[in-house]
């Protein structure tokens, strides 16, 4: 047991204690942002750093290639958001919480990709969601950010419960809660699949998990609560714990396909379609742009799902590329939003929907960084190259495309066939707010875009261009990643 | 040492373009310096890996991009001399511009594009795959697109843009296409023949594909090399795609000394040089080359003598070089072999030399007398000694001035004259001697309108009044430098053959000499090209100094053959009009507003996309009632779906 594997989950829990108590001692409180962005800095270079591969507390834990990068993806949309948050919530005189929040979120989120045992996995799932859940509200003045916060925290609770009931289905299957020996005692006995008990368990897990990727019908609370909670947390939720629920689906769902032979393909091909669809189509009609972002974000979810429609190692290859580019890609837009809505109040200190399409005219002469990685990150969400999300979709299109050839199946094109015109249907309202930020007349002064924001939208930029330029050690990561699954 | 960093050779002006965009109107003249030290440390490192790798080294780093495909440098011969005069020749003119630029309130903007461009073609140069060449070469394609077009708010400016950009688009298109061909023969070659790739190398490397030639199909190389010279052809304005290189002239003149003289459409021939080994093997599409090349020599020539803009003028001696630069690839290629790249390349170096300093004395007198035209001047010398002198030496050079016994002479001299030796020596041997003809009879005609132009705006009667003076010293030293080199390059001659001809067989080509019986030219056929030369001189000489002839009752609208080449052969016309606008414009106006506008966009588009989207989008919107209830609600309704779903996707 090799307990330096461990060293980044370690050092954030110490550190977010660390804060709250920081937070009673010093006067400043601006200088808690900086010792939060450090120590995820920190822990990122452990992650990255850190090789091998072991398993925790009596197999509780296990940390491999997938669990690595789900943890960097976390680790990233964290630091991303906490060095916009030094902007954000300057002068906040609850910044010691906000802080200690976000780190704690972002170890739940860690501690379920690493999770190698179903209780282990429930309680990551709830320490990153009670966090998630406070930080939706963190801005309790603002109505917006409450009602974000209750229906999250509400619609949250019954897809806990959910979950909890499908999880201890499959104990009460398989009599261990440890996934491994789960894996070996369903294998065990060919029965399992044809058992309704089994079924019915998946279709929780299911539930439970598409709560947080965010899939229709289980998507309902994002586009309230993206749009309410703070921009800078609405980055935090759809670029990081979001793909929480990506990681415990391809655990604990792609365990259930192996070893139960169980056929998801209908199911999930039908979730993949209606959520990509359904959320390109609602995300035209939008004029709020955090709402317009998440309905792409449940769109982007529809993508990803498809990876589990097929569960290749080529495909999950795919969908973990593409969580990866859609946590850059997305948690940058938030902020550069953000980052919009301090101009709009610096502008008028009583301004309301400040993330309003109307606000984004002429952007990039008031904010021409900003507009241009906007411009970048949309570009990307459709999927132009070369970027992180075209080499996302890419990969998980080509493993269904040369799934469906195997297969001789005509119904696997036709889902490749849609999923790329959503990509083109996309395009719309992606190129309606680059029109608007590059067309239309500014209605303002250039302004002067505070650094933490910049610094965080330019690194996110960055990403996503590496990724879409040199894609080759990305895709190995990746595919290392799926290997783990043993698909 | 510096070959280690050659990665930096591209770095450097990318990361002076981007602070030169973002941040150069915050700087001193317009970020111009950021530039400037970015191009001087790329041509210091590239000085440093040629004294590195001379003799016979060369510099290769590689690194997997995806899949079969890389990135990677090669910085052999023929890339190092290539480096050193583009970032030299690109550091002179950046410099001059500091000074031709002052007043320009976009200078920001010039300096990051002509930043941006350098990268590219440095790129392109020390690229080791063809595709990575395509791509940098496409970014060039964009930069002079954007610099012709600089003065954006000049319809005349915009319009040149667009044609650069279009015909240069045909060009690429066809590279393009020939590049597929050659992934798809390497593919075949690799899995139908013995032939495999050596570990550690990709498909499309330089050394890859001369490696595979002699597996590859004939006709398919054939193909395959003629889609490259295509691609050669619009990016070096060779004839039939020549026409936007005059109308280039629209952006400043810096940008007309750097891009459309010395560096950027020379990347055509560099193209053709550097995959040399596959056009030897193809003898077809190196004739093709040859006759190209030729023809558009003595083409362009001719209608060099009649512009009346000083740029033009200089445009259409740029296209004719460039097809003297082709002639030597295709002729002395069929003869000579390896020696061809050598030959071609050096009248390319030197070329790069004087085209860049006429297009800079240029400069510097329409910064002084305000105009183009070249009938608006006259008895500038006196005004201007510095310009005028530099300029004459680059006439000099350019006509290719020098006495053939005691190899003394200007650049132009020893460059050009070895092209017309390849051209006699290929009629000798095949006993073709057209291209020879084209070659010394374009000679003739570069050196009538080379002295025209120089009398015209030298000599004389200043035919306006204008207040004319000499530029400021950082526009005239960068002349004196490139004089310096158009008197004096000549001389390394003899050790940049040498040099070049190991270019292919470090990459292990051997590239066959067609042995026979010694060749000794007889002193008519060295003399005659300089013979040409001074004819010239002394036509124009007789002609726009003396004035013995009226050119008045010549040069009138009922001389058709003065009306021909005044019109540039009616090209802009046929190119423009015909191809352009009725062919093109308007078979795809056709089509377009019947697919596009009736079926596509008023039926596909409006009435079902996108009225059935919106009006779905609405719809669903509505389901979004913000009740938790019914949140959870649909949740539930969800799960009883997902057990419908997967009790019958499961049995």
């Amino acid at each position: 047991m090799n307990l330096l594997l461990l060293a980044p989950e370690i050092l954030l829990t110490s550190l977010g204690l660390l804060l709250v108590l920081l937070g009673l001692l010093v006067k400043n409180k601006n200088v808690i942002g900086y010792i939060s962005a450090a120590g995820l800095f920190a822990a990122l270079i452990l992650l990255i750093g850190i090789k091998g591969q072991d398993t925790f507390f009596y197999e509780a834990l296990s940390v491999d290639p997938l669990s690595q990068i789900f943890k960097i993806i976390f680790v990233v949309v964290s630091l991303l958001a906490v060095i916009a948050s030094i902007s954000y919530f300057k002068d906040n005189r609850n910044q010691d919480e906000y802080h200690f929040l976000i780190l704690f979120a972002t170890v739940g989120m860690m501690v379920v990709a690493s999770a190698n045992d179903l209780v282990a996995l429930f309680v990551g799932f709830e320490l990153a969601s009670m966090a998630t859940y406070v930080l939706a509200g963190f801005e309790k003045k603002n109505p917006a950010s409450l009602e974000a916060a209750l229906k999250y925290f509400l619609v949250g609770s019954v897809s806990s419960a959910l979950m909890l009931f499908g999880l201890s289905l499959v104990y009460g299957l398989a009599g261990s809660t440890n996934i491994p020996v789960i894996l070996e005692v369903f294998q065990a006995d060919p029965l399992m699949a044809t058992s309704s008990l089994g079924v019915v368990a998946m279709v929780f897990l299911i539930a439970g998990f598409g709560f947080k990727m965010a899939l229709v019908p289980f998507h309902m609370w994002a586009p309230d609560t993206y749009e309410g909670a703070p921009s800078v947390v609405s980055a935090m939720l759809a670029a990081g714990s979001k793909k929480m629920g990506f990681v415990a689906a391809f655990k604990v769902l792609v365990l259930a396909l192996v070893a139960l032979r169980m056929d998801l393909q209908v199911a999930f091909a039908v979730l993949a379609v209606i959520t990509m669809t359904y959320g390109n189509i609602v995300a035209i009609s939008q004029t709020s742009i955090k709402r317009m972002l998440a309905y792409s974000s449940i769109a982007q979810a529809g993508y990803i799902a498809l990876a589990f429609v097929v569960a290749t190692q080529l495909s999950i290859a795919g969908g973990i590329l593409l969580a990866l580019g859609h946590a850059l890609m997305k948690g940058g837009a938030f902020i550069a939003v953000a980052l919009v809505g301090y101009m709009v109040l610096s502008d008028n200190k009583n301004a309301r929907n400040t993330d309003h399409i109307d606000n984004f005219a002429g952007l990039a002469q008031r904010a021409p960084i900003t507009a241009f990685s906007l411009a970048v990150f949309f570009l990307a969400l459709a999927g132009i190259p070369p970027s992180a999300g075209f080499i996302g979709k890419f990969v998980l299109f080509y493993s269904i495309t040369i799934e469906a050839v195997s297969q001789v199946s005509g119904w696997l094109l036709l889902i490749v066939v849609i999923a790329i015109l959503n990509s083109a249907l996309s395009i719309y309202y992606y190129a309606r707010v680059i029109r608007y930020m590059y067309v239309l007349p500014a209605n303002g002064v250039k302004i002067h875009e505070p650094a933490p924001y910049v610094i965080a939208i330019v690194l996110a930029v960055i990403g996503t261009i590496l990724i879409g330029v040199y894609p080759e050690p990305f895709v190995r990561m990746a595919l290392d990643a799926a290997s783990v699954l043993g698909v | 040492m510096f070959g280690d960093y050659a990665a930096l050779i591209v770095l450097l002006p990318v990361i002076a373009f981007v602070l030169t965009l973002f941040f150069g109107n915050k700087l001193p003249s317009g970020g111009a310096h950021l530039p400037i030290a970015a191009i001087a440390g790329s041509f210091i490192i590239s000085l440093g890996t040629f004294f590195e790798i001379y003799p016979n080294g060369s510099v290769q780093q590689s690194m997997q991009w995806f899949s079969t495909l890389n990135f990677g440098i090669l910085i052999d011969p023929l890339a190092v001399v290539m480096l050193m005069m583009v970032s030299f020749v690109s550091l002179l003119i950046h410099i001059y511009a500091v000074g031709y630029m002052a007043h320009d309130p976009a200078k920001p903007r010039y300096f990051a594009e002509t930043s941006l461009f350098t990268a590219a073609m440095l790129a392109v140069v020390l690229s080791d795959n063809i595709l990575q060449f395509f791509m940098a070469w496409e970014i060039v394609g964009l930069c002079s697109y954007l610099l012709i077009g600089f003065w954006y708010h000049k319809p005349t400016a915009a319009a040149a843009a667009k044609k650069a950009f279009l015909v240069t688009r045909v060009g690429d298109v066809l590279f393009l296409a020939g590049i597929v061909l050659l992934y798809v023969n390497m593919t075949n070659v690799i899995t139908n023949t013995g032939f495999s790739l050596e570990p550690g190398n990709f498909i499309l490397q330089f050394k890859s594909m001369f490696a595979a030639i002699p597996y590859i199909a004939p006709t398919q190389l054939t193909i395959i090399t003629l889609l490259f010279f295509g691609g050669a052809v619009g990016k070096s304005g060779q004839f039939p795609l020549h026409g936007w290189l005059p109308d280039a002239m629209e952006g400043p003149t810096t940008v007309s000394a750097l891009i459309h003289a010395a560096t950027m459409v020379t990347a055509g021939v560099y193209l053709v040089a550097r995959t040399f080994p596959m056009f030897v093997e193809a003898p077809n599409a190196l004739l093709v080359v040859a006759y190209i090349g030729g023809f558009t020599a003595i083409f362009a020539a001719t209608m060099g003598l009649v512009m009346n803009d000083i740029k033009r003028v200089l445009a259409y001696s740029t296209v004719s070089q460039l097809g003297y630069m082709m002639l030597a690839l295709g002729t002395a290629g069929m003869v000579l072999g390896a020696k061809a790249v050598g030959i071609s390349m050096f009248h390319l170096l030197s070329h790069a030399f004087f085209k860049a300093l006429l297009f800079l004395c240029a400069g510097s007198v329409i910064h002084a007398v305000g105009t183009n035209d070249l009938r608006e001047m006259g008895g500038l010398f006196g005004k201007m000694k510095i310009t005028a002198t530099t300029m004459f030496i680059a006439a000099l050079a350019l006509a290719g001035f020098g006495i053939p016994g005691l190899h003394i002479g200007t650049a132009g001299f020893f460059s050009k004259d070895a092209i017309i030796e390849g051209a006699y020596e290929y009629g000798y041997v095949t006993g073709d001697m057209i291209p020879y003809v084209f070659s010394i009879l374009a000679a003739l005609l570069t050196s009538i309108y080379i002295f025209r132009l120089w009398f015209m705006a030298f000599s004389g009667k200043p035919r306006q009044d204008r207040h004319a003076h000499e530029s400021p010293p950082v526009m005239t030293v960068p002349l004196m430098i490139l004089a310096v080199f158009a008197l004096f390059f000549g001389f390394s001659q003899t050790g940049f053959y040498g040099y070049l001809e190991t270019n292919f067989v470090l990459m292990g080509v051997e590239i066959g000499v067609h042995e026979g019986e010694a060749f000794h030219p007889s002193a008519l056929i060295l003399w005659l090209p300089i013979i040409v030369g001074v004819l010239g001189l002394v036509i124009s000489y007789l002609i726009y100094n003396r004035r013995i002839v009226d050119m008045s009752r010549i040069v009138t609208r009922r001389n058709p053959l003065y009306q021909l080449l005044l019109n540039r052969y009616y090209e802009p016309g046929l190119s423009s009009y015909v191809i352009g606008e009725k062919l093109t414009h308007g078979t795809a106006a056709m089509t377009g507003e019947f697919v596009d506008r009736r079926i596509i966009d008023g039926f596909v588009i409006d009435t079902v996309i996108s009225r059935t989207l919106l009006s779905l989008g609405d719809v669903l919107k509505k389901i979004q009632t913000g009740v938790v209830r019914n949140y959870i609600s649909v949740m539930l309704l969800g799960v009883g779906l997902l057990i419908i779903l997967l009790r019958i996707g499961g049995t």
